[in-house]
């Protein structure tokens, strides 16, 4: 009897190491820990964050343990925002970085950049297009809040059309109806088929359409 | 009979099953909005954070060289969040920038900016907010003098919070002036900075760690304690116990404290009886972990040495020989009896926050192994513990 609760209490210490630990286990479920979110982090830097949990680096150094996996739940956990928003949405800043950093490379010369998102819910659209033209101003660029808009007639030829004609035939129809001029850059950021969840772009100049991604 | 019971039982059983779904998905609901109403409230204290963080760059490099003022054109939350959100943050930036005249924002008053408003011109009719057609404003004369609109955009990016904050001059251009991102580092908490003295995130994190460390290296420990001695063999009376204050300094051994070293000198009095002084050395020891913790009281171990000398009749207590003649002829001739002793202590101290403590300890009396008067609580051979104390301090 008395092997059998020794053999029972055994793996207690395990547990109770692992109340920490952020893989799924006898602690918290495989959601729970899906959504997690976790960053390794140098001894004095998860200190700093966190000094009740992590103590200082000794001064002569340590031979042990050294850093610190720090692990935070999602604010919006997975399943509570439209699957496409949620990837769009997590990587935003990523993505679009990588996007305006190839836009501004290609944008010579002194130009005004307009943005705009094509993207089917317009609070999603709206932040994707926020984004892009916070990041392109924080580049130094000349950016415009105003979005360039064409006339209903062509919005509606437009929206008939496959996406990979649309946009340069739209980029040309904002060139000759003076909406965007020699000056002007506009950047486009959409996706292209309704089941991705990957951003494309696009860079309209001087009525030239030119896929960026 | 029962056939018909059980028969009508069966038939009302998916009735009654779906009676209850409208029950259980409210419960659902209610559970939801109660989940959802802790993450607002991390969300929104997460972007107080960022606020604070915008302002004070702004009192560190003002966008403006007059003081101008703005329209906070749009507060945008992030996407599944609603307006109650919205609303807390506008009322915190407006109070940020209130405190904060330095900003050179004044924020305007432009109802028309934000509303929808309609403009008819030579290119058709445009049905905009105000802020995104700013010709119909001016023409409107609602622009209230502010020709900038500040636009502040949040959203969760996985674990992160990001603050997209940008001015745009309300011109026909619709210029962005001024733009900056601003995200929480991964997991950290908020700084909860006072919006009449911001400071910057480093300086809040090194205020709130001198506040949870104590407030230097170096400690002046008040120490009250109550020292009680066990009495001799064969005594009927009791010793009083001494009352004992000390005053002294504390210094780390080590940077977490977990080794402390003090020295301290003490006073006892009582009125007819005696007046006692010591001087005290500890190492103290910490017990409750490698560094102080934070938040929870700290457990230390300790050893001392101290010297004591009593003056006056409680000194007799500490004569190693029973009373002769000569002791009572000095009483008699109104000579002080005094004791001059060493004393070896070892105690526990729990400690909070360097700030307050208690202790409690034992004390070996060497040259007292022989003294009439003076018993023992333990007898260990060579180790005698003759004193038995408790302490409560206050550190400054």
């Amino acid at each position: 009897m008395e092997l059998l609760l020794l053999i029972l209490l055994m793996p207690l210490p395990v547990f109770g190491v692992r109340a920490n630990d952020p893989i799924a286990g006898p602690w918290q479920t495989k959601e729970e820990a899906r959504n997690l979110e976790c960053t390794r982090l140098g001894q004095s830097r998860a200190h700093e964050l966190h000094p009740d949990q992590v103590p200082a680096p000794p001064p002569r150094g340590a031979s042990g343990v050294t850093d610190a996996l720090s692990c935070t739940q999602r604010f919006m956990r997975y399943g509570e925002r439209p699957d496409r928003d949620e990837v769009i949405l997590s990587s935003l800043s990523q993505t679009v970085g990588e996007i305006t950093q190839v836009a501004s490379a290609l944008g010579s010369g002194e130009l005004t950049w307009h943005v705009d998102a094509f993207y089917p819910g317009p609070a999603v659209a709206a932040k994707i297009s926020v984004t892009a033209r916070t990041q392109l101003a924080e580049r130094g660029l000349k950016v415009s809040d105003r979005v360039p808009v064409l006339a209903a007639g062509d919005i509606a030829v437009l929206g008939r059309m496959p996406p990979s004609k649309a946009y340069p035939l739209a980029c040309a129809r904002y060139f000759a109806q003076g909406v965007l001029e020699e000056r002007d850059a506009f950047l486009g950021l959409m996706i292209v088929d309704a089941r991705e969840t990957q951003l494309h772009a696009g860079l309209c100049m001087r009525g030239e359409w030119r896929w960026l991604r | 009979m029962r056939s018909a019971l059980l028969s009508l039982a069966f038939a009302l059983l998916p009735v009654s099953a779906l009676a209850e779904e409208p029950t259980v998905t409210e419960a659902r609901r209610a559970q939801l909005e109660s989940l959802r109403a802790q993450v607002a409230g991390q969300i929104q204290l997460q972007a107080y954070d960022l606020l604070d963080e915008l302002v004070f760059s702004w009192l560190e490099q003002p966008v403006f060289a007059l003081d101008t003022p703005v329209v906070l054109a749009d507060v945008s939350v992030p996407v599944g969040f609603g307006s109650g959100l919205q609303a807390l943050i506008e009322n915190h930036f407006a109070a940020l920038v209130v405190k904060n005249p330095r900003t050179r924002v004044l924020l305007a008053h432009c109802p028309q900016c934000t509303s929808v408003v309609v403009h008819s011109g030579a290119k058709g009719t445009i049905i905009s907010r105000g802020v995104d057609e700013p010709e119909a404003l001016s023409t409107a004369g609602a622009l209230s003098g502010s020709r900038h609109a500040l636009f502040l955009d949040f959203e969760v990016e996985g674990a992160a919070l990001v603050l997209r904050a940008r001015i745009t001059a309300l011109e026909p251009a619709l210029p962005i002036v001024y733009a900056k991102t601003l995200s929480t580092s991964t997991s950290s908490a908020a700084l909860l900075r006072t919006a009449d003295r911001l400071k910057s995130a480093t300086e809040a994190r090194q205020e709130y760690l001198d506040a949870l460390q104590g407030r230097s290296l170096y400690l002046v420990p008040v120490r009250i304690g109550v020292r009680s001695y066990a009495a001799g063999s064969g005594q009927s009376i009791a010793i009083p116990p001494f009352l004992w204050l000390q005053v002294g300094a504390e210094a780390p051994l080590t940077q977490a404290r977990a080794w402390t070293g003090s020295l301290s000198l003490g006073v006892s009095w009582m009125p007819q009886l005696h007046v006692g002084w010591m001087v005290q050395g500890r190492i103290s020891r910490l017990l409750s972990g490698s560094v102080t913790s934070l938040t929870r009281p700290d457990l230390y171990g300790f050893v001392g040495g101290s010297v004591l000398s009593i003056h006056g009749l409680s000194a007799l207590v500490f004569q190693d020989q029973v009373l002769d003649l000569r002791d009572v002829t000095s009483q008699l001739l109104g000579v002080d009896p005094q004791a001059l002793f060493g004393a070896v202590q070892l105690g526990l101290e729990l400690r909070i926050k360097n700030r307050m403590g208690a202790s409690v300890f034992v004390e070996s009396l060497p040259s007292m192994n022989n003294a009439p008067s003076i018993g023992r609580y333990v007898d260990l051979g060579p180790l005698q513990l003759h004193s038995l104390g408790v302490e409560v301090s206050f550190c400054f």
